[in-house]
């Protein structure tokens, strides 16, 4: 299974409200407690933001990958965020984060969480991949150029 | 004529997995050959997220646990099963890049039929290298079984005498 095999149009938000790291990922989690992915939003989230207190996931090159394995995922959970300001994630590289994927699996997917995870990382450490998700108009895009990467041999 | 003496079996501790397990003891017992069950700790992947600051150290650590926790139910219930069906059963607990420690147990203890789960789907050439069941399958010096078909696994191991 792939990254793309996940990551659904309403898993994704082209235009993030959130000024603050917090409501960043409250927002680009409640799409998937929407769609039925989680089983119990606040401690979803609140996962979230505990891991986060071990260190941001902002992991620089304007990109923050906040995960958790936690027992109120069904399987495993992917959605995405862009925001045009750029939010403070207390990232490595100082810099403000306009790309999140944020992350989530039951413990019982540990394998598959771990490989996607990284998979993820090495998708996000191509310059012209961010690029293109920087100026994609749509989920169906987003999803189109992640898939373009997976096939395409570039990375890695 | 040669025997089949020793088969081995990589799982990943998947609900998946067990389904390979089953069919594995059910040929070591057809062949009554010896079965070596393997699972390997991953640790490439968490290297690389610790190198992409995507985890820290004590998510590391945990993660790591977690895995060799998995790894090793996953041996003691194909440990079991095999005695259920009265299969001379070895396990193998490792740690580090899953093909190249199965292979190199495959060599290691003379493996003369490797038995793994269904390949996933390939979208690119790049995963024909770098997916670790296309190794196995490629790098294997030992004839692969791949396994298909649960249901039919299932029913086999079922009619498996104990």
């Amino acid at each position: 299974m792939k990254i793309s095999d996940y990551l659904k149009k309403e898993f994704c938000i082209m235009d993030l409200k959130a000024t603050t790291k917090e409501q960043a990922i409250r927002e680009v989690a409640n799409c998937l407690t929407v769609n039925g992915k989680i089983k119990d939003k606040e401690k979803f989230i609140n996962d979230i933001l505990e891991r986060e207190s071990l260190g941001s996931t902002g992991i620089g090159h304007k990109v923050a990958i906040p995960h958790s394995r936690t027992e109120v995922v069904n399987g495993f959970a992917i959605s995405f965020g862009r925001s045009k300001e750029g939010i403070d994630f207390k990232a490595l590289d100082g810099d403000k984060v306009n790309l999140i994927f944020l992350m989530g699996a039951n413990p019982s997917e540990l394998n598959l969480y771990l490989r996607l995870l990284a998979e993820l990382s090495r998708l996000l450490m191509e310059n012209s991949f961010r690029r293109e998700l920087l100026s994609a108009n749509t989920g169906e895009e987003v999803i189109d150029i992640i898939r373009k990467y997976e096939a395409s041999g570039l990375v890695r | 004529m040669a025997k089949i003496l020793n088969i081995a079996v990589s799982l990943s501790g998947s609900a998946a997995s067990l389904i390979t397990a089953k069919y594995a003891i059910y040929l070591s017992k057809q062949l009554n050959a010896k079965l070596y069950a393997i699972y390997v700790v991953d640790d490439r992947s968490l290297h690389e997220l610790l190198k992409t600051r995507i985890f820290v150290e004590i998510e590391a650590v945990e993660y790591e646990r977690d895995l060799k926790d998995q790894g090793v139910n996953a041996l003691e219930r194909i440990k079991k099963m095999a005695e259920m069906k009265k299969v001379e059963c070895e396990t193998l607990l490792l740690k580090g890049v899953v093909h190249e420690e199965v292979v190199s147990k495959t060599k290691e203890f003379s493996v003369d039929l490797l038995v793994i789960g269904e390949l996933k789907e390939i979208v690119s050439r790049r995963e024909i290298f770098y997916d670790e069941g296309e190794r196995i399958f490629r790098e294997s010096p030992c004839p692969v079984v791949v396994v298909k078909n649960p249901e039919r696994v299932e029913s086999l191991y079922k009619e498996l005498e104990q």
